[in-house]
């Protein structure tokens, strides 16, 4: 593998260890030997096209190696030929969209009526939306039109997304939607 | 050699990246904010916001002009701050970039005295009493990487690198834009380590920029009464 | 984009109009600036002034929904002061070409009008006198002169002789002296060698004559000569990391993957599809979608495998077919749902409680369902409809299912980017808590339902038992083995021109698929995209062309087949040499194209006269290989044509005696409330984004150093509408429409301002569409979508909501 120009500066970079800067004063020691640490100088680095606008910018996501193996920091990638390490207000804030408390981590569902929420398991909620998929798409399928043409679809069940999906989810999901006989799929593009 | 800032707000699209960037390496949390009608936010400086792009809608000669001002510690090569301090496990120059760094020390400090005395008024104390501004990200820049900021900078407004380079690129920018901004000038450039290009009369942008006393003195110069700022030698435009 | 984003700074003027680059793509700005360094002059034209504006050499207003009158101002200055690009333009557009006596422009109609009895449509137009004349041999009769009075050209000249700057400054608000300026400025990169570049959004797709605006300006290119050429073409700015990819993929009720035609009771056979396109007689025609059946016999062997045999018509009776002539788009769905007739609904990584127009309507539409699947990373606005402001949950029926997703950054796989460009991206950390990649998700729910109906048979089980779903290693989603598929395999040892590929082996690109059933293809247009030789996505090379164009050919990759500049044999004059020698895209050196991929490798034109012919014609997409400055496939006619929005202040539309676009669609249900010229709404409204959030802000609004930048929704207006309203700066204001109201924060600003329309005042205001009431939680509305009208193109069914009619009032 070539060395790139992150990478060069990577490795030439200082390896001595040191305290890393937090967010509020820090230690002169390290600084004043030019012995302090990068953050993420032990991370795992991946690199990643931002997931907001559709210019398509290249970064690199510094994942910690040890403890929880979460996102330490993101920041543009350098050797990325259309944004050369350069990000907006947006995607320099895309390891707080990662690493975000709010974020929902276990599926939910909400009953008929219910005021709020319950958490569920993935195995009962993908084995009850089967089901309901199943049943709305029986009772409401046409094989013909209401002029005797063949039309082999159901008009009950609606899909809309996504964008945010990659190229092989799209996929995967319009083959799925098309073989159960969706006709109204549609996302972002139309509106 | 020591490093510097070079700063071309012509080019700058008030984007931000650089103000988040520069919280999400350090770490630094949000602050509340409301709309007060404008887009600039926060509406200052503060212990955790170090970097701010101060916005301005200003007619200049009969045209509106959205004017931008990524507003930092511009790392005074002889830092009022640092001589008033007289502390230097509190307010230390680093030699090496000239990165005018604020340590856990400041709490120390008279902290009215410290901000008084900067002409740029920039530093800020935080609710633990340590007085907080831009470090020049020197752990990246010691670890030969460019500070976030400038790294995020999507358009070249920013950019970093050792000092006389700066210059260079600065007097070069300079002598362009004006062909666009008969008026463009570099700010201080004999005395700081950040070195901003404006399209128009300092007096448009900011009050950092400007960074007046009451008096209607700029600080800048009261205090270059008080101090004796470097000279250097290369000859630049403006 | 005909074009990709590196190639901007090879352009000689940039036109940003109907969209706000400088905030919404950011990083586009390192090319624009770098173009402008080289001295490029950038335009901005935008109802108000904007962050693009203020690095813009020239910034005009314009009145929203005012751009086809603006533009169409621009075609009569082009023509009248003959700066058009007369050797590219008579060669590679239709403009020759000889139209039916028969066409004709009169009381805002073109020939064949049909008004509908029934909607959503308002018209609808009978084509036949649109067509063109041809010879005996069954090719278009041209005048290469531009001189017979029924050619393109002469016909486009006539069209837009009322287009003139008076006319056209009174209809936009546009000051003449401005018009004047830009249509100069632009018209200047006529000349040969010069480019200009438009870049364009929603700002012009989301009016009820959104194509029509996208329209005009591909005809400006094509006069000017920018078609094909580095630094120019039409680029629609994309708003989504994936919407090109997602597009392309058709997650689209019109289109299958690759921009086939969804099988409609118009093909009820698959010999009926696979017939359906049009022949051309002209042997320089390539006519390349004369290919299209290989490439649907192809993605049908992708969706059923070894199910799909020549027997069975390769499952084609399987696959659900539209009624031909009805309309199934997302102002459809809605119309549907709030009707009652939709019954379960799929919101997958999509939040149309606040992203759909007249949002309002959706919620209620939502309480009609008797289950909803939620996928996001977020808690948002559509699935907890049921507790949104208004909402009475005990009344409420609705099943919601809430499913988690990984972050792009928790998973792998790839995206494509608005220049068309295809990217790898790879895991970082693993989906935090139980939150799980889409992938899984849609897998695991395949294998479920799939189980379903081969346990307990049910209604029309084929095309699901039958569906080809091995997309896992490990038990787990592989985006390596989904991305194979979607290049396509050999499925059969095959041969062609002489060389034998193996079954099983990738398909090198499109020129090799078949349609015998001996290739599969996922999407087409993505075959090269994963070939023998790798995945192509993912590489990362720095070399670029030798001319220092941008192109990185070998960085990452890009549909078709790696061409990165669209219809580039345009780009070259009929010898193969390039219009302009130092940006120079592809260049004929005598035997064989240097440069870019070219768009088919055949030899240069050489004269019209006398042609080579082994050439073909540059617009290879088209039936007779030419730009089409005549559009005659468009609902709305073949020429563009000034239109109010649907709500508009004025009583008369200037160009015409018609108001509305007479085939916009329209609803006309319950919620679907319009007010026009009305006293309770007097002012334009508009909607955009900002740089710090996007879409409905569900991936902004949660992150706290971008809550901090932009808090809370806001509305700008002028200082003398303020002034008018007796609203102050920073105070709260309510806007309202004929469907629906919020309040927000009133930003007085000088970016506004007033437009002198007709002889009298217009003002504007304009909100961002970014926020809603789940998050940050105030329990009150902010969406800015439930001002906006269900009305649509009628080309695209896009609704129009960047112009409309509201209201300010202080709080």
């Amino acid at each position: 593998m070539n060395v790139n120009r992150r990478e060069f500066i990577q490795i030439t970079g200082a390896a001595a260890a040191g305290i890393a800067v937090s967010g509020l004063g820090f230690d002169l020691g390290p600084v004043r030997a030019h012995a302090q640490m990068l953050k993420t100088r032990y991370a795992k680095e991946t690199t990643t096209i931002c997931p907001y606008c559709a210019v398509g910018c290249g970064a690199i996501v510094h994942t910690s190696q040890k403890g929880d193996g979460r996102v330490i920091n993101i920041e543009g990638d350098p050797d990325h030929v259309i944004n050369r390490g350069s990000l907006c207000s947006k995607g320099a804030s895309l390891s707080q969209l990662v690493e975000n408390s709010r974020r929902v981590t276990e599926p939910l569902y909400r009953a008929p009526g219910a005021s709020d929420w319950k958490p569920v398991s993935w195995d009962w909620a993908l084995s009850e939306i089967a089901k309901r998929v199943q049943v709305t798409r029986d009772a409401n399928f046409d094989k013909t039109n209401a002029k005797g043409e063949m039309v082999n679809r159901t008009t009950a069940i609606a899909s809309v997304g996504s964008a945010a999906l990659d190229n092989e989810e799209c996929w995967v999901y319009q083959a799925l939607l098309r073989s159960l006989g969706l006709v109204y799929i549609e996302h972002q593009a139309r509106i | 050699m020591t490093k510097a800032f070079f700063i071309d707000t012509t080019v700058c699209t008030g984007c931000r990246g650089c103000q988040v960037a520069c919280k999400q390496w350090h770490d630094l949390p949000a602050e509340e904010t409301e709309n007060r009608g404008s887009y600039q936010n926060p509406s200052d400086l503060s212990a955790m916001t170090y970097k701010l792009v101060r916005m301005r809608e200003e007619e200049i000669d009969g045209k509106l002009r959205w004017l931008f001002f990524p507003d930092q510690c511009r790392h005074c090569l002889d830092a009022p701050c640092k001589g008033t301090a007289m502390y230097e496990e509190a307010i230390y120059q680093e030699p090496a970039t000239g990165a005018i760094l604020y340590t856990m020390a400041t709490r120390e400090l008279n902290a009215q005295e410290i901000i008084d005395s900067c002409p740029y008024n920039i530093p800020r104390k935080g609710p633990d009493g340590v007085l907080a501004k831009c470090d020049m990200c020197i752990d990246r820049v010691i670890n030969g990487q460019l500070p976030a900021c400038v790294k995020t900078c999507p358009t070249g407004a920013m950019n970093f690198g050792d000092r006389e380079e700066m210059l260079q690129l600065a007097d070069r920018r300079l002598g362009e834009a004006r062909k666009k901004f008969p008026k463009a000038s570099l700010l201080d450039p004999d005395e700081v380590s950040v070195i901003y290009l404006v399209a128009y009369d300092r007096s448009h942008y900011e009050v950092a920029a400007r960074a007046r006393t009451p008096e209607g003195l700029t600080r800048q110069a009261a205090l270059r009464k008080m101090i004796s700022p470097l000279t250097r030698s290369v000859a630049h435009i403006g | 984009m005909t074009n990709h984003w590196i190639d901007i700074k090879n352009s000689d003027c940039i036109l940003i109009m109907g969209s706000n680059a400088a905030e919404n793509h950011p990083v586009s700005f390192k090319y624009v600036t770098e173009a402008q360094k080289k001295g490029a002059a950038l335009i901005s034209v935008d109802p108000r002034f904007t962050r693009t504006s203020s690095k813009a050499d020239i910034y005009a207003p314009l009145r929203s929904g005012t751009d086809i009158a603006f533009l169409g101002g621009m075609i009569k200055y082009i023509l009248d002061s003959g700066q058009f690009n007369k050797e590219y333009v008579a060669a590679y557009t239709n403009a020759p070409f000889l139209v039916n006596e028969g066409f004709g422009f009169k009381d805002g109609v073109f020939s064949g009008f049909q008004e509908t009895p029934k909607g959503p449509a308002l018209g609808k137009y009978d084509k036949k006198s649109w067509a063109f004349q041809m010879d005996e041999k069954g090719v278009p009769k041209m005048d290469r002169s531009l001189e017979d009075p029924h050619c393109v050209f002469q016909l486009l000249k006539k069209h837009f002789s009322r287009y003139d700057t008076d006319t056209v400054s009174q209809v936009t608000g546009t000051p003449k002296a401005s018009l004047e300026e830009i249509y100069r400025t632009y018209a200047a990169t006529g000349a040969t060698g010069k480019a200009g570049t438009i870049m364009y959004a929603m700002g012009w797709t989301q009016h009820t004559h959104g194509t029509q605006n996208i329209r005009t300006m591909a005809i400006i290119q094509l006069l000017l000569g920018n078609m094909g050429v580095a630094g120019g073409g039409v680029n629609a700015l994309r708003g989504e990391s994936n919407v090109q990819g997602s597009t392309d993929h058709c997650l689209l009720w019109h289109i299958w993957p690759g921009y086939l035609a969804t099988p409609s009771t118009k093909w009820p056979k698959l010999a009926d599809y696979l017939q359906r396109r049009a022949k051309s007689n002209d042997p320089l025609s390539a006519n390349w979608w004369q290919n299209e059946p290989k490439y649907m016999v192809s993605t049908l062997k992708s969706f059923f495998g070894d199910a799909a045999t020549a027997e069975n018509d390769f499952g084609y009776d399987w696959v659900p077919k539209v009624d031909a002539g009805t309309a199934y788009s997302w102002l459809d769905i809605f119309d549907a749902m709030y009707d009652g007739k939709i019954k379960g609904f799929f919101s997958w990584g999509q939040n149309p409680a606040c992203s759909g127009s007249n949002a309002g309507k959706n919620r209620e539409a939502m309480k009609n369902l008797d289950w909803m699947v939620n996928v996001n990373l977020f808690d948002n606005e559509t699935g907890s409809f049921w507790k949104g402001p208004g909402m009475k949950p005990w009344e409420i029926q609705t099943e919601v299912f809430f499913l988690p997703a990984a972050v792009s950054v928790e998973k792998e796989g790839s995206i494509t980017n608005s220049g068309r460009w295809m990217q790898w991206r790879y895991q970082g950390p693993k989906p935090l808590g139980n939150c799980r990649p889409d992938g899984d998700m849609i897998l695991e729910l395949g294998d479920r339902i799939k189980a379903l109906y081969e346990k307990e048979g049910g209604v029309h089980p084929e095309p699901i038992i039958h569906l080809k779903w091995d997309y896992t290693t490990g038990g787990a989603y592989d985006p390596h083995k989904v991305a194979k598929e979607i290049n396509g395999y050999f499925l059969r040892d095959v041969t062609v021109k002489g060389k034998t590929y193996k079954k099983g082996t990738l398909v090198p690109s499109f020129a090799f698929l078949q349609a015998d059933g001996s290739t599969s293809s996922g999407n087409w247009l993505y075959c090269n995209s994963y070939t023998e030789k790798g995945n192509m996505a993912a590489r990362r090379s720095q070399q670029d062309a030798s001319n220092g164009i941008g192109i990185y050919p070998e960085f990452a990759w890009c549909w078709p087949v790696n061409r990165r500049i669209i219809y580039n044999r345009a780009s070259v004059d009929l010898k193969g040499q390039p219009w302009d020698k130092d940006d120079w895209v592809i260049r004929w050196n005598g035997s064989k194209w240097e440069g870019d991929v070219p768009d088919g490798g055949w030899p240069p034109l050489e004269s019209l006269t006398n042609p080579n012919p082994k050439s073909k014609y540059p617009f290879i997409m088209h039936v007779h290989g030419h730009g089409q400055i005549f559009g005659p496939g468009r609902s709305d006619g073949p020429f563009p044509e000034h239109y109010e929005p649907l709500e508009c202040p004025v009583e008369k539309n200037l160009l015409n005696p018609r108001m509305v676009s007479p085939t916009a669609a329209v609803y006309s249900g319950k919620a679907d409330m319009f007010a026009t010229c009305d006293p309770r709404f007097p002012y334009v409204g508009t909607t955009y984004r900002v740089s710090e959030h996007w879409q409905t802000g569900l991936m902004t609004r949660y992150q706290p150093w971008l809550l901090e930048l932009q808090p809370q929704v806001f509305v700008e207006m002028s200082e003398e509408l303020a002034q008018l309203k007796g609203v102050s700066n920073g105070e709260r204001v309510k806007v309202s429409s004929a469907r629906g109201s919020l309040e927000a924060t009133a930003i007085v600003t000088k970016r506004f301002k007033p437009f002198r329309i007709e002889g009298s005042v217009v003002h504007q205001v304009g909100l961002p569409w970014h926020f809603g009431w789940r998050w940050p939680a105030s329990g009150t509305e902010k969406s800015a979508n439930l001002l906006t009208p269900s009305a649509g193109d009628p080309n695209t069914r896009i609704p129009e909501t960047k112009a409309f009619m509201v209201n300010v009032a202080k709080l």
